[in-house]
């Protein structure tokens, strides 16, 4: 045990050439479309951060609840969450183009309308980004905090850092509650200022626990298939495939008990942001992201046997991925408001995101164990049995 | 009956790894016909005892696929077919609405049906009456040992081998359990006389209740006050009046809405000066005149108000109304005509309301001058 | 500060000490064997004291109306929806331990659940009374359901409040199939061991036959599975159908989305403060402590901190969105729940769910038996309180001011609370007299050594 090995030459290449690749791609958007590049990149600053903070919680959630089946495959997790230094490179672009993203950046309009001159205060540019600087600040310091933890644990096997890193994980948690939902609150909420929603924090809590998970079962099977972390079972993978079952029933019922209030109450000033949905072929949207997003993961995850085969969980996970990606071009792109646009920016651009993740990855294999070897839980970890 | 027939050998094993392996080696010799009685469920045991995995996953998943359709095609033959009402201005087949109920009674459906199924089907239970009831194998496998059972009618049965072979895997008291002698006779049916008697007798007393409290209970006081109010219906009788009647007619001098007395009753040419016409001669009212002109006043004054109705001959014909006269006549003459009626035309006031008889009047003014029509009118 | 480490490298068992199935049977048995004790009944006694106020409040309600309670218009909903949403709360506890926990494989909660899941149809039955009276009509609940009759009328199947007829009715029937299908191997082991041929014939005709085969005990526990994947949903549904009754309106304070998760939260915030009361008194009485371990109470308080610090995060959003909104009928329901006629019960609701479950981040505090009970009582408290708060000031002062009224309960709204609570005692107290509080074949299945060791 302990393995420290780097990932095959041939995937950090490709890792370097999707990345590079991506760059010239979100500056060749940039140059040609500014207006339409900045929504694209918007949805795709949301997917990176809920994989990155999304692994955070992952790992936090491990610690709080004491769960031991994980803990061997706890380290891919962390090496997903390194993104978090990543991500707020990708909003930088967006501060550049508020004007392009945000109605509530246009001074005189806002004057106008008494409702978007009462939010001025919290739709202010300035407090905007010190919002957006502060969220990546505290994700990036627990990050730091858990990892080192972590890592410290390898060569001192001290399980009093597993005590800091538990502690560290509840108060995480409501900090976690409160960043993500400021989170989809500035950066999609506020592009129809004129509209609220109480539950659209929970709403993409869920997608992120999604993201995170998916990617970290892709990476772990991934790893497993090829010798990075062989001491795994069925039964491993079995508890992966139920938390994945679970939040996509968990997202349905987020996303339908939204829909629901809001179409039967009926009222125009909650109703229009479903109807944008609903109109000019957003409607095939919406219905391909039902199919997509619950109707095919649902049955395609229910028996029992699906959740333990790697072929069908690694499939899934690139499924799910796919579909809070779906997600959040759903939730952004009616705003860009000139029809559903898909070119090559929209498939493009997540290429970029394709390569950050690896190369990420890539750079914390090589400098890190596969498996958390000074965890006093691995032993358990490494013997669980359904 | 003293004939013993046997059901099974026993024997009580301390350990769950004794038991598994216990298993296992019945499953290595070839015995089929054998079963394992533990406290609670041991892990690795179905394995042990090659047991096929259990199917009842699929029960559950059909009873659940029925739950769903049947709740959404109720709720849709209902909203759409049967009975659809706006509610809320959504449309008939709102489906989001649907969405609650239908979970529900897919759960419902799914969780009930699937224990029923098992505890009917897979079971066989209720059963009381199984030859391991009531021994001491059952009371120790109950509580805290772990039992095997080889049962009579396996293929290797034999007796003595049996209990060799029990004995060399560490078995502890082993025992035979024998048939009870009725048990044996009786078997196991599904339409038992003792259970088909509960079920008549629970059907019974279900409907008798269902039929006592919703004819007679609900008739009861207090149950009843909504239906059987104290207030005057009509066609009642009442004691309060000398008359005995319940319905009273209006007070001297009441007056009806929309019916207040005629003001220039026997005065056609107050009527005539004070009353002025309060439609307009718009396409809406002159259809409603004609259609009310050619119901009520047609059979006497004819088509076209020359008298010439289709009456000859049996009632007195009425004036043409393109006399000279008529023609001059004001707007409020005619009205007052049709109002309070003239000669032996009565009066209509009763059958026409006063919009629909100013609409008379504008329509009887278009054949007026349809019937005296100058070249000027042509342009 | 605790100086004690923690060992990680082991499982701390779910059952103290080892022991052995027959001191399990004899132990968790013995309530059903023994007459009852003193304490027992002068509890008994408090209890059929507040369960007949109750019924005499309820049979003078049914008698009389509703008019002898305090709903008016424009409030007219008050202590029944408020009781019906606690009650239907409280039940969630047992649901989210016998079926939650199951699934999440947390074996801690195999010496509470039975007791948990008891609790549920108990507190489902107290809630269920609520919709029925405020009916006014109790005598016709067919009406609430969709038969065929001669008015060719059915229900409105686009209504929350048919919703709950339909969510309540599966919850309760699923929770019972549940809570039996548990019992089953239980009632066989007392048929077994019982010495009385009544309790036996009992015994025997609820227990069905069981005979502890594998072969059954197979398809047992996948049929468990199966109930406890959809138990898990089920729960979830429930209560958001019960926000529904709120969120689907346009009332300021009740049209929210956060709703369905908010009051899911609330509901396990709410009942697993009941069920930890009740289980400090049942693992003393019954002489349970090593089944129901200080561990798992102080596992229970760390659920009440989550679900808790839930709770707070929808008061928040709420709060930030009603600004945010601009919509000014919204603002104003959350100022006048601060500083209107109702602030002393929004201020009793924030005290007690947010500011006093904080104590439960220090582990000395989860795991003090007297302060977690009193913190315990205190949520209660507080969760009836927030829905009081929900019902009564957003109907109180809505939109126009010249329909703005005030709520004061009668004594009969109290009488009937208190009854509830009578109710749901009194047969807490009956079953743990007649049957096992604790699951006595997962029980033993939980102790270290009952299971086979791995190859």
């Amino acid at each position: 045990m302990g393995l420290r090995r780097e990932l095959p030459e041939r995937v950090t290449r490709l890792a370097w050439i999707l990345l590079i690749l991506g760059v010239v791609l979100y500056g060749a958007g940039y140059l040609l479309d500014a207006k339409r590049a900045a929504f694209n990149n918007v949805v795709g600053f949301l997917f990176l951060a809920s994989v990155a903070g999304g692994a955070i919680f992952l790992i936090a959630l491990e610690y709080l609840a004491g769960a031991v089946w994980s803990v061997p495959m706890r380290r891919a997790t962390e090496f997903l969450a390194a993104l978090t230094l990543v991500v707020p490179l990708l909003a930088v672009p967006l501060l550049f183009h508020l004007h392009d993203l945000f109605h509530w950046t246009h001074g005189e309009a806002v004057a106008a309308e008494k409702v978007l001159a009462g939010k001025a205060p919290y739709l202010d540019i300035d407090f905007f980004i010190i919002r957006f600087a502060a969220v990546f600040l505290v994700w990036n310091f627990f990050y730091f905090l858990f990892v080192r933890n972590s890592t410290k644990q390898d060569s001192t096997r001290d399980p009093k850092l597993t005590t800091n890193n538990v502690r560290l994980a509840a108060v995480f948690m409501p900090v976690f509650a409160i960043t993500v939902t400021l989170t989809v609150v500035d950066w999609a909420m506020s592009l129809e200022p004129n509209w609220y929603s109480t539950i659209l924090g929970v709403y993409y809590f869920s997608g992120t626990v999604l993201a995170a998970l998916s990617a970290a079962t892709y990476a772990i099977i991934k790893f497993h298939e090829n010798g990075y972390l062989p001491n795994l079972r069925r039964d491993h993978f079995y508890s992966l495939g139920a938390l994945l079952f679970a939040f996509i029933n968990f997202w349905a019922y987020i996303a339908f008990s939204q829909f629901l209030l809001i179409w039967y109450a009926n009222l125009p000033e909650e109703t229009f942001w479903f109807i944008k949905r609903w109109k000019e072929g957003w409607e095939y949207v919406s219905i391909l992201l039902i199919i997509v997003h619950f109707v095919v993961p649902y049955f395609a995850l229910l028996t029992q046997d699906s959740k333990m085969d790697t072929k069908r969980l690694k499939l899934m996970s690139i499924w799910i991925l796919f579909a809070h990606l779906l997600d959040l071009y759903w939730l952004v792109m009616p705003t860009y408001g000139e029809g559903i646009p898909f070119g090559w920016m929209e498939i493009g651009f997540p290429i970029l995101l394709v390569g950050l993740a690896l190369v990420v990855l890539s750079y914390k294999v090589k400098r890190n164990n596969m498996i958390p070897v000074g965890d006093p839980k691995l032993e358990r970890g490494l013997s669980f049995h359904l | 009956m003293n004939e013993q027939h046997l059901f099974a050998i026993t024997a009580l094993f301390d350990t769950p790894e004794e038991i598994v392996h216990a298993a296992q080696e019945a499953s290595k010799a070839g015995y089929t016909r054998f079963d394992v009685n533990t406290p609670y469920p041991v892990h690795g045991m179905d394995k042990a005892m090659r047991l096929k995995p259990s199917r009842i996953g699929v029960f559950a998943l059909v009873f659940g696929l029925l739950g769903v359709f049947s709740a959404v095609g109720f709720m849709t033959w209902v909203t759409l077919v049967n009975y659809p009402l706006v509610i809320g201005g959504k449309p008939f087949w709102s489906w989001p609405a649907f969405v609650p109920i239908a979970f529900e009674v897919t759960v419902i459906l799914a969780s009930v049906l699937t224990v029923v199924t098992m505890i009917v089907l897979y079971f066989r239970f209720p059963n009381n009456a199984h030859p391991l009831h009531d021994t001491p194998y059952m009371k120790r496998v109950s509580s805290d040992k772990f039992g095997i059972n080889i049962q009579a009618d396996d293929p290797k049965f034999d007796e003595k081998e049996i209990r060799a072979f029990l004995g060399r895997i560490g078995g502890k008291e082993i025992s035979p359990i024998y048939f009870d002698a009725e048990e044996f006779e009786h078997g196991q049916k599904l339409f038992d006389p003792k259970f088909l008697g509960v079920l008549a007798v629970t059907a019974l007393v279900v409907s008798a209740m269902t039929y006592v409290v919703f004819n007679k209970v609900l008739y009861m006081e207090p149950f009843s006050w909504m239906s059987a109010q104290e207030k005057l219906k009509a066609q009642q009788p009442s004691e309060l009046f000398k008359d005995g009647i319940g319905m009273r007619p209006p007070v001297e001098g009441t007056v009806a809405r929309g019916f207040l007395p005629y003001a220039f009753k026997g005065k056609p040419d107050e009527a005539g000066r004070f009353l002025a016409n309060p439609l307009l001669s718009t396409k809406e009212v002159l259809e409603r005149g004609k259609s009310r002109y050619m119901t009520f006043c047609s059979p006497c004054h004819g088509n076209f108000g020359r008298g010439d109705s289709r009456l000859q001959g049996q009632f007195p014909n009425p004036p043409t109304l393109h006399s000279d006269k008529v023609r001059n006549w004001p707007d409020g003459n005619i009205y007052h005509v049709m109002t309070d009626g003239q000669n032996i035309m009565p009066s209509y006031a009763t059958q026409i309301s006063k919009d629909d008889r100013w609409a008379i009047v504008q329509y009887i003014r278009v054949l007026q001058r349809a019937q005296n029509a100058k070249e000027s009118d042509l342009k | 500060m605790s100086t004690a480490v923690i060992d990680y490298t082991r499982e701390v068992p779910v059952v103290e000490g080892r022991p052995k199935a027959s001191e399990l049977d004899a132990t968790i048995a013995a309530p059903l064997d023994q007459f009852p004790s003193r304490a027992w009944w002068i509890a008994f006694s408090v209890t059929l004291l507040l369960l007949t106020i109750g019924a005499v409040c309820v049979g003078l309600t049914i008698y009389k109306g509703l008019g002898l309670w305090g709903v008016n218009q424009p409030v007219s909903w008050g202590f029944d929806i408020v009781n019906f949403v606690f009650w239907i709360g409280i039940g969630h506890a047992g649901t989210l331990i016998s079926a939650i926990l199951f699934l999440l494989r947390q074996r801690w909660r195999t010496g509470i659940a039975r007791f948990a899941e008891a609790m549920t149809i108990f507190a489902v039955m107290c809630a269920g009374i609520f919709p029925l009276l405020h009916t006014g009509r109790p005598w016709l609940p067919m009406y609430l359901t969709p038969y065929p009759n001669q008015h060719s009328l059915w229900v409105n199947f686009t209504s929350p409040l048919v919703w709950d007829v339909f969510a309540v009715t599966t919850y309760f029937t699923v929770s019972l199939v549940f809570w039996y299908l548990g019992l089953i191997p239980d009632l066989a082991s007392l048929r077994d061991r019982t010495t009385s041929k009544i309790k036996k014939l009992i015994y025997s005709v609820f227990s069905l036959g069981w005979r502890h085969s594998n072969r059954h005990w197979q398809h047992y526990e996948r049929a468990y599975l199966i109930l406890a994947g959809f138990a898990t949903p089920l729960v979830l549904s429930v209560h958001t159908i019960v926000s529904f009754d709120f969120a689907v309106s346009v009332i300021p304070g009740w049209h929210t989305t956060i709703f369905p998760p908010y009051f899911v939260a609330g509901a396990v915030f709410s009942g697993f403060a009941m069920v930890q009361n009740v289980l400090i008194f049942v693992r003393q009485a019954f002489n349970l402590k090593h089944i129901i371990t200080l561990d798992h109470l102080e596992k229970m308080n760390k659920v009440m901190i989550v679900t808790g610090s839930m709770v707070g995060y929808a008061y928040a959003m709420e709060f930030f969105i009603a600004w945010y909104s601009g919509n000014q009928f919204e603002q104003f329901v959350f100022l006048n729940r601060a500083l209107g006629p109702y602030a002393w019960a929004y201020w009793t609701m924030v005290t007690c769910n947010v500011v006093f479950p904080q104590l439960f981040w220090f582990k000395k505090i989860r795991r003090s038996i007297p302060v977690m009970f009193a913190i315990g009582i205190l949520v209660n408290v507080g969760m009836w309180f927030e829905r009081f708060v929900i019902v009564v000031t957003s109907l109180s002062r809505d939109f126009l001011p010249s329909s703005w009224g005030h709520y004061v309960p009668t004594m009969y709204d109290v009488g009937i609370l208190l009854g509830s609570f009578g109710l749901f005692f009194t047969l807490i107290l009956i079953f743990v007299r007649v049957l096992p509080v604790v699951s006595i074949s997962e029980v033993k299945a939980a102790v270290e050594g009952a299971q086979p060791t791995h190859d």
